[in-house]
């Protein structure tokens, strides 16, 4: 092949779909998902049950430049009678080096290995639901972070680090203060996890969150939260333990800790029932009531999770789930059906 | 000897036979870790040729970014190379690489070509390019990285 037909090759190659534009002269290229799913519900207690259509998510990543990255991701989501738009993420981030990855913008909070591996991608994940302690709407974790991180590799090791400083959450505990931080007093994480590239599928990690909760009426309280977690996901076995513990010490009180805890295992079934993967999981989470960041809108929770999920041949799965919980010492059953997909919009590997 | 046995014996000696030739022939299947020939790299560990086919090391030690080369599904050299390096199946491969984009880890996922040409081709035009080929496919022009400091034709090598 000629020098000239090559190099033509090469700029479709790279301005094609698929392209990640990793030669600046390209210009900027954009890839992404939709995610989305669709649930039935058969549960006890007044809440509605019956189908309910899941969020649905864009997720876009582009490459403005050779270095220079932008990452968004808005959710379509119903609530009471309408559907509501929310930007979930959006990320500009400058690689300097493996070693040093510079962004800014609205994150999902690395203080949980599940708030960041699967989040929204409802696809991703191995079962029905998030646990508890992370789900959609929890005040247990700030599940969002707006402000600045970096992140990187540390030199050879298989230690990747993440530290950040961010307005930290909201006075009712749940939102991620988009508008600016209310206190002037910024929270900060740090988190790293090691992958060794000698045990594949294997991560253990671990983070600290700091932060001083504004005042929702009963004064500002000082926020620490940690987490580690560990897991293995490679071949037919995906485990995932994860534990964090959380500490409110308010202005004018004693302080109040609660933890959090779940334990996840799927096993892929072999051969002509590869498509096939049961699952169980653990949880509970032990709170004080009398905290006020999460103002009794957390539980006291125990659950016991079993289901099954089955792979279609493309990015989409059905997921048939039972749930036993006990939410502030009242039992309930719960059965859910789920359909999830992911779709590629750009370019597939 | 009967009919039956005689013919119980043709049909191991085609089946050793044919074992012996499939042996032979998937001796022959190394694949080349082949870069662009302005990276400076010679000869790789295989844990950080890992890292860097898994996408968690983005860049060369000049400072340019990786861009891997990924041979399209149901090549021999795929299947090899999602075996040994990804420790994955076709299915596992995907998700891994939607996960990574949903995480924000990367940008985009390997590039796809679609034939040892264009491979081979591609890698020597595109700066920062990495892919793997066959042996056999490898040319003159191509630059053959070492790994654990063996070559594809070395006894041991990891890619075969």
């Amino acid at each position: 092949m000629s020098k000239s037909l090559r190099r033509a090759l090469a700029a479709l190659v790279l301005l094609g779909p698929s392209a990640s534009a990793q030669v600046p002269q390209t210009g900027p290229t954009v890839q992404g998902f939709l995610f989305g799913d669709a649930i039935f519900t058969e549960a006890d207690g007044t809440a509605p049950d019956g189908f309910q259509l899941g969020q649905i998510v864009g997720h876009a990543n582009a490459t403005l430049a050779e270095r220079v990255l932008f990452f968004g991701e808005v959710s379509l989501t119903y609530r009471s009678g309408s559907y509501a738009v929310n930007m979930e993420r959006a990320i500009l981030r400058y690689d300097f080096s493996d070693a040093l990855k510079v962004s800014v913008g609205r994150f999902h909070t690395p203080i949980s290995f599940w708030n960041t591996a699967y989040h929204h991608g409802l696809w991703l994940q191995g079962s029905v639901a998030r646990p508890e302690a992370v789900k959609f709407g929890t005040s247990f974790i700030p599940v969002h972070f707006v402000g600045a991180m970096v992140e990187g590799r540390l030199g050879n090791t298989p230690v990747h680090y993440m530290g950040g400083v961010g307005n930290g959450r909201s006075a009712n505990g749940v939102g991620a203060q988009d508008g600016g931080d209310a206190n002037r007093h910024r929270a900060v994480i740090v988190s790293a996890s090691v992958q060794p590239a000698s045990l594949l599928g294997f991560q253990v990690g671990g983070g600290l969150y700091l932060d001083r909760v504004p005042d929702s009426g009963t004064g500002a309280t000082d926020e620490r939260i940690w987490s580690g977690h560990a897991v293995w996901d490679r071949g037919p076995l995906d485990l995932v333990a994860e534990y964090i513990d959380v500490m409110h010490d308010p202005d004018d009180g004693a302080s109040l800790g609660s933890s959090a805890y779940y334990l996840h295992g799927g096993v892929r079934l072999p051969g002509a029932w590869s498509a096939v993967t049961p699952y169980v999981r653990w949880e509970e989470i032990d709170v004080e009531l009398a905290d006020p960041v999460f103002g009794g809108a957390v539980p006291d929770y125990q659950a016991v999770v079993a289901g099954v999920r089955y792979d279609l041949d493309a990015p989409a799965a059905l997921k048939a789930e039972y749930r036993r919980e006990k939410v502030f010492s009242v039992d309930r059953d719960a059965f859910f059906v789920q359909a999830s997909f992911a779709i590629p919009i750009g370019g597939q590997s | 000897m009967t009919r039956l046995v005689r013919t119980a014996l043709i049909c191991v000696s085609a089946f050793v036979s044919a074992a012996a030739a499939a042996s032979a022939q998937s001796g022959s299947t190394a694949v080349a870790i082949v870069v662009h020939p302005a990276t400076e790299v010679d000869d790789l560990p295989f844990g950080e040729l890992r890292r860097i086919f898994r996408g968690e090391r983005q860049f060369w030690d000049d400072g340019r970014r990786v861009t891997l080369l990924m041979r399209a599904p149901a090549a021999a050299e795929r299947e090899l190379v999602l075996d040994r390096i990804y420790g994955m199946d076709e299915n596992d491969f995907r998700e891994f690489w939607i996960g990574k984009m949903f995480r924000a880890e990367v940008a985009a996922g390997p590039k796809l070509v679609y034939s040892s040409d264009m491979a081979r081709d591609l890698v020597t035009v595109i700066p920062g390019a990495i892919t793997f080929v066959p042996v056999n496919d490898v040319s003159s022009e191509s630059r053959v990285v070492r790994i654990d400091g063996l070559l594809p034709s070395d006894p041991g090598y990891a890619l075969r």
